[in-house]
């Protein structure tokens, strides 16, 4: 198979409205900047794939079809990839599998969303469960996760102030990264003092509703060294999917345990194997991990297998995540501090990029060589993992 | 190079105006069931699933939530193209062809019964601030295309009748078509206009139903499908600009740069001649005249020559649509995705009624968005090379 890098990673700032442009040129500026410092023009791109998730979040079905404009993929072969909130790293796992073909060389992967401007988002979300059962609960993203809040405190003993010491972690970070929809710092004790919206889950438990767009390049080995001199190198990919009904993760006769990630820790497995990872905690120096709400970065990072189950919660309080801990985990500030749901996975695949590439700026991991990166999609269902490197593997 | 890559095994629902016996995701569940049946395997043998689903026609928010269950995916690397139902054979295409995966099932499936009126949910797709209150939807787009065609080549309406025509005459040897009663051609052009050019005889109906496909690579398909398999030998995918103001709306662009595409990766320099039968989906009946140039199979505007010649029928040099193409079922998002399975079927020597006798070489056309903004071929083989 043909090795595939990154070479090139656009971001808008990510905040609640962007009323000085339209969807379409949101998604435009996002382009753009990925060719910032690349020697590669439009013209070169062979093929797009389109990052998009509901489409009802922004109005328009199948929104991909206006932004062939922005994305420059007028004549040329485009496709969009939904997987839910993973969208943006199946979008990129997408655009991998037109490079490993062997199909194409230059790929471009993007999109954009604009969550702040969707009204309601959980009542829009609402919609992707069955409308007999489901729907009048209401079951929404957040009443999801706070299930799974509840069930990993009672099987690990995480406390309400476990939750909060990711927020004031994530915060921290993202005051370093001028992308982050939320930069302000927060302190436990706000945490434990914010609305409560679906217990646990407080108002700083929660992503924030963003708008704003990420692209992506990638290319063949043939022609990295012809545009960069710092590729993110491709080593592994993997996909995941879960049961669909959360019934089946809870009760005596459950599959799985909705405490946990287990679909994810699979993705993530697969990943490491195609890398050929066998002691994650020595051969990762950093991880972008997709955790929309405080409590699920605890599972997230149990799945990524550094260290066993539950122990997460102890080494959080001693530091070990912090961007200067011995794995620093979303040092972008991840999820809790940008959340524009067609890219963010997206954007934890080109965060832990950077990493690699030594671009990150304030947020940078010194030393990083190996970075994990992770999405999840539909009612925590759908899981891709991706492995960036600053060698080949 | 990529690995060479073959449909193994297909399998589609009937298609009809109402499957309300069943969900769709039974629906769906049955389907998959029988394509692995057909391949003799089980779901354990399935490496990659890639499904196209699209949310507004099935109801929900991210449809493909509950539709994963049915297709298998539980604890299975599963991808959703909801670009359109053919994107996601491109996609598993690519998926086995970068070595990463064996086999991959494709699925593609619509219930058009169960939204109130399909022409408010394309509605939905056209841009909230130009276009969406003009009403716009698919057979407008489809009517402003067909009638700048038909207009600047002067294509008699006698050239689309007669495609009505055979196309519903296909489809009366098909048993899994939507319609099955063959027209006249004197009915056809009596229906009435539903958007000028477009009568309603010319327009597809609206279909519920399931379309599943096997695909692997070279070293499976001995196994999976020892009969014979239909050998991905090119393919090709392009898209237009969304505005139709910025377009040429006398041709098919998006397809045309497809099948160039398609055919240079199969090596084929004169289709005409080389291919022995042809799927194309036809949002209208000027839309299969309009493909037959975007294919190449004649010069622009010359489309209605091969109408005369008749050699587009079932017996004519070049069969279309044998399974009576989309004018006789036409199961939406899942439409261009079907051509393939149909064409795939052809070089199989599987399509019982309608096949085309000792068919070698075919093509499935494929098109989506506004006025076919998007358009996909496919080559198929019963020869690997």
């Amino acid at each position: 198979m043909r090795r595939v890098a990154i070479v090139g990673v656009g971001q808008t700032k990510y905040q609640s409205r962007r009323d000085d442009c339209s969807y379409d040129e949101l998604v435009f500026e996002a382009v753009n900047r990925a060719f910032e410092g690349v020697d590669l023009t439009i013209k070169d791109v062979q093929a797009m794939v389109f990052s998009l998730a509901p489409d009802s979040l922004s109005g328009l079905s199948n929104a991909e079809r206006c932004c062939v404009g922005a994305i420059g993929a007028q004549d040329k072969p485009f496709m969009r990839v939904n997987t839910g909130g993973s969208t943006g790293i199946s979008a990129v796992q997408v655009g991998f599998y037109h490079v490993a073909s062997g199909a194409f060389d230059v790929v471009l992967v993007a999109g954009a969303d604009r969550v702040g401007e969707s009204g309601d988002a959980q009542t829009i979300l609402n919609k992707m469960w069955d409308p007999y059962y489901e729907r009048p609960l209401p079951l929404n993203a957040i009443n999801m996760l706070a299930l799974s809040a509840v069930r990993y405190m009672h099987k690990y003993g995480m406390t309400e102030e476990h939750m909060a010491l990711v927020t004031v972690k994530d915060r921290r970070n993202a005051a370093k990264n001028p992308y982050a929809h939320i930069r302000k710092p927060a302190t436990v004790e706000e945490v434990m003092a914010s609305r409560v919206i679906s217990w646990p889950i407080k108002l700083f438990d929660a992503c924030p509703q963003s708008s704003g767009g990420c692209a992506i390049i990638l290319c063949s080995e043939e022609w990295v060294r012809k545009v960069t001199a710092r590729p993110a190198w491709i080593q592994g990919v993997g996909h995941h999917s879960e049961t669909y009904f959360m019934g089946d993760r809870m009760g005596p006769k459950r599959i799985n345990d909705h405490a946990d990630a287990e679909a994810k820790g699979q993705a993530i497995r697969k990943a490491y194997r195609m890398a050929g990872i066998e002691d994650p905690r020595r051969e990762i120096q950093v991880a972008e991990l997709y955790a929309p709400f405080s409590n699920t970065e605890y599972h997230a990072i149990d799945a990524a297998g550094f260290f066993p189950k539950g122990e997460s919660l102890k080494l959080m309080e001693k530091g070990f995540f912090n961007l200067d801990g011995e794995i620093p985990i979303n040092p972008s500030g991840g999820v809790l501090c940008s959340n524009p749901i067609a890219v963010t996975a997206m954007v934890r695949v080109g965060e832990a990029a950077l990493q690699v590439m030594g671009s990150a700026g304030e947020r940078q991991v010194p030393g990083a060589r190996k970075a994990l990166a992770t999405g999840n999609g539909g009612d925590h269902q759908f899981f891709g993992a991706v492995i960036v490197g600053s060698e080949k593997n | 190079m990529p690995r060479k890559v073959a449909i193994t095994a297909v399998a589609q629902t009937p298609y009809s105006a109402a499957h309300q016996e069943l969900s769709l995701e039974e629906l769906i569940f049955q389907t998959v069931n029988a394509v692995l049946a057909k391949a003799g395997v089980g779901i354990a043998a399935v490496d990659s699933i890639v499904i196209s689903s699209s949310d507004q026609v099935d109801g929900r928010a991210i449809s493909i939530m509950v539709t994963s269950g049915p297709v298998g995916a539980y604890g299975k690397d599963l991808l959703n193209a909801p670009s359109s139902g053919e994107h996601a054979l491109a996609l598993a295409y690519l998926r086995v062809a970068s070595g990463m995966f064996d086999t991959s099932l494709v699925v593609g499936w619509n219930k058009c019964s169960e939204p109130d009126d399909m022409s408010n949910v394309q509605n939905l797709t056209a841009d909230y601030i130009y276009h969406r209150d003009l009403g716009f939807n698919d057979t407008l787009a489809l009517a402003l295309q067909a009638g700048t065609y038909m207009t600047r080549y002067d294509v008699p309406e006698e050239a689309a009748a007669w495609v009505v025509a055979k196309n519903r005459k296909n489809g009366a040897r098909n048993p899994l078509a939507h319609l099955r009663q063959p027209v006249r051609l004197e009915e056809v052009k009596e229906a009435p206009y539903v958007a000028w050019p477009l009568r309603r005889s010319f327009l597809p109906p609206d279909s519920d139903g399931v379309c599943a496909l096997l695909i692997a690579s070279e070293d499976k398909v001995p196994q999976l499908a020892p009969q014979g398999a239909a050998w991905i030998r090119g393919l090709g995918w392009a898209t237009d600009t969304h505005w139709l103001g910025d377009r040429a709306l006398d041709s098919m662009n998006s397809l045309a740069l497809a099948a160039r595409n398609a055919y240079r990766s199969a090596g084929l320099r004169r289709p005409f001649e080389e291919l022995d039968v042809i799927e194309i989906h036809e949002p209208s009946a000027y839309h299969e005249l309009m493909t037959y140039e975007a294919l190449g199979l004649c010069d622009p505007g010359q489309a209605r020559r091969l109408v005369e010649k008749e050699e587009t029928a079932l017996g004519g040099k070049l069969p279309v649509n044998p399974s009576g193409g989309a004018l006789s079922a036409n199961p939406y998002f899942a439409t261009g995705l079907v051509r393939a399975a149909e064409a795939a079927l052809q070089v199989m020597g599987q399509a019982g009624d309608h096949q085309v006798p000792g068919a070698g070489l075919s093509l499935a056309s494929a098109v989506c968005g506004f006025a076919g903004q998007g358009g996909s071929v496919f080559i198929l083989s019963n020869r690997p090379e």
